[in-house]
C-alpha cells in the first residue's frame, strides 16, 4: 500500500516536474492540479455521475425543450426503460426525453439522461429501430464515455481539473458549475471517441436483442443515415461527431456476422410504433 | 382542412415506406428464395446492381433487380438518398399533429440543434423537472413489455471486438 503511494507519488513528481516550467514556479497551482488530477482520474461515485448528468442534460432541454406530447414521452421512456433492465446497469435513474428538434441526433449523458430529436424520431419506420438508436445510447451510459471524453477535453489536465473542481464543490460554486458546463459543451461538439462509438453501436444490438426486438434495427438506421444528403443541415452535428454511417456499418457487419440472426425474428413492432409517432 | 387531408395522404405513403426505397448491391451478392442463408439461390445481383427494397426482416431485405426478385443479406446493400419525399412527409405529419393537440393552427417552424444552439444554451432546469416526471419505473416497463407485441427475455453475449479495434 505504502509501496503503491510512493510510485503514485513519483507518478505526479514526473507530471510536476512538467507542469512547473509551464506554470512558472506557482507551487500552489501545482498542487492543486496534481491533486485534482488524482481526484478526477479514480473512479466517480454514481450519485457523482448522476449531478454531472443532469448538469449536462439540463443544457441539452436548454437548446431545444421538451416535445409537449407525454403520451409519445411515456411510450418512449418505457421502451428505453425496458432496454435498460437488459444492461449491466439496469437501476440509474434512467430518464429518456424526445427533444423539440428537426435536427436528427440522439444524445445520452452520464447517470441514465438519453435525449433523441423529433428529427430522428419522424425518421425511424418501427419500434425495433428506435430500440436500436435507444440501445446504442444506453451503451455510452454504461460504459460511462462521456466521462472519458471529458477528462480528454482541452488536454488531460483541464479536463481533470474541471470535473475535479466541480465535485470537490458539490456544484456549490457558480464558477465550478460554468466550467463544467462549457466542458459538456465542448464533448457535445466535438463528440465522443470513435471507438466508443463502435462499442456502442456492437452492444446496441445485443442489448436490444436481449430486449426481445429485432436487433437489425440499428444497422437499418445507419442505412437509413448513410442514404440521407450528409450537406443537409439539419445532419451537421450528427456526422461532425459521429464516425460515417457506412464505416459503422462495414464495421458493424465484421462484429455482428451470422452472430445474431437467429434473433432476426424477433418483433420490429412496426404497428405499436406507427401509432404512437405516425398516427398522432 | 386541405392541410390535414394532405397529412394524411402523406401519412399513406409512408405506410409503405419500403416500396419507395431504391438502393445497389454494395458486392456481388446472392438473392435468396427466402430470408435464410441455406435457402435456395435464384440468382446473383452483381456490384453495383440497381435494385428496389420492398421489405425487411431481421438482417435480410426483399428485393427487386430486373427480373430477379428475392432475399439477400441487408448488409450487402446500401440504399438510395432521396426518400426525402417520405421523410419531408412524415416530418410535416409530425408537425401538423403537433399544433394541432396544442390547439394552434400554426405549423412547427424548422428548428435546428446546431453547433451555435449548443454553444448558447442555457441550461433549463424547468424542462429537467419535466423529464424526471415523464420517466417510469421498472414494473411499468416491465408490465408494458408484456403487452403486444410481447417482448421476450433473452440471453444474448456482448459481441467481440473485431481484431485491430482496441476494444
Amino acid at each position: 500500500m505504502r509501496f503503491a503511494g510512493l510510485i503514485a507519488g513519483l507518478a505526479l513528481s514526473v507530471f510536476s516536474a512538467g507542469a512547473l516550467a509551464q506554470i512558472k514556479l506557482d507551487f500552489n497551482r501545482l498542487i492543486d492540479t496534481a491533486k485534482n488530477l488524482r481526484e478526477a482520474t479514480k473512479e466517480i461515485d454514481e450519485q457523482q455521475e448522476a449531478e454531472i448528468g443532469r448538469e449536462y442534460a439540463a443544457v441539452l432541454v436548454g437548446a431545444a425543450p421538451l416535445v409537449a406530447d407525454d403520451e409519445l414521452q411515456r411510450y418512449v421512456n418505457r421502451v428505453g426503460r425496458w432496454l435498460s433492465l437488459h444492461s449491466e446497469r439496469p437501476d440509474l435513474n434512467w430518464q429518456f426525453g424526445v427533444i423539440d428538434s428537426d435536427n436528427v441526433n440522439a444524445f445520452a449523458t452520464p447517470g441514465g439522461y438519453v435525449l433523441m430529436t423529433k428529427g430522428l424520431l419522424a425518421r425511424l419506420k418501427n419500434e425495433a429501430e428506435l430500440a436500436g438508436v435507444l440501445a446504442h445510447e444506453i451503451a455510452h451510459v454504461v460504459r460511462k464515455h462521456h466521462l472519458t471524453a471529458m477528462r480528454k477535453g482541452k488536454g488531460l489536465e483541464a479536463g481533470a481539473n474541471i470535473l475535479s473542481e466541480y465535485l470537490a464543490q458539490r456544484g456549490g460554486s457558480a464558477v465550478a458549475k460554468e466550467r463544467l458546463v462549457g466542458g459538456m459543451k465542448e464533448v457535445m461538439l466535438r463528440g465522443l471517441d470513435k471507438d466508443d462509438e463502435f462499442e456502442a453501436d456492437r452492444m446496441g444490438v445485443v442489448i436490444a436483442a436481449r430486449a426481445g426486438y429485432d436487433p437489425f434495427g440499428l444497422p437499418a438506421v445507419l442505412q437509413m443515415l448513410q442514404s440521407l444528403n450528409p450537406k443537409d443541415s439539419a445532419l451537421a452535428l450528427m456526422f461532425a461527431t459521429h464516425p460515417d454511417p457506412n464505416s459503422r456499418l462495414d464495421t458493424l457487419e465484421h462484429a455482428m456476422g451470422a452472430r445474431l440472426d437467429r434473433f432476426g425474428s424477433q418483433p420490429q413492432a412496426a404497428e405499436r410504433y406507427a401509432s404512437f409517432v405516425r398516427g398522432r | 382542412m386541405k392541410m390535414l387531408a394532405a397529412a394524411f395522404a402523406l401519412a399513406l405513403a409512408a405506410a409503405s415506406a419500403f416500396a419507395q426505397e431504391t438502393g445497389y448491391a454494395v458486392r456481388q451478392t446472392e438473392v435468396k428464395k427466402e430470408p435464410f442463408t441455406d435457402a435456395r439461390t435464384v440468382g446473383t445481383l452483381e456490384e453495383r446492381a440497381q435494385l428496389k427494397v420492398l421489405s425487411r426482416q431481421g438482417g435480410w431485405v426483399q428485393v427487386e433487380s430486373g427480373a430477379l426478385s428475392g432475399w439477400v443479406r441487408m448488409l450487402s446493400i446500401r440504399t438510395n438518398s432521396g426518400q426525402a419525399s417520405v421523410v419531408s412527409g412524415l416530418k410535416s405529419l409530425f408537425n401538423v399533429a403537433r399544433s394541432g393537440s396544442s390547439g394552434t393552427t400554426v405549423t412547427t417552424g424548422v428548428r435546428g440543434l446546431d453547433k451555435e444552439q449548443i454553444q448558447n444554451a442555457k441550461p433549463n432546469p424547468e424542462e429537467l423537472r419535466k423529464l424526471a416526471a415523464l420517466a417510469v419505473t421498472k414494473p411499468d416497463a416491465e408490465r408494458w413489455a408484456a403487452g403486444s407485441p410481447p417482448l421476450k427475455n433473452q440471453a444474448v453475449e456482448y459481441l467481440p471486438a473485431p481484431s485491430g479495434a482496441q476494444r
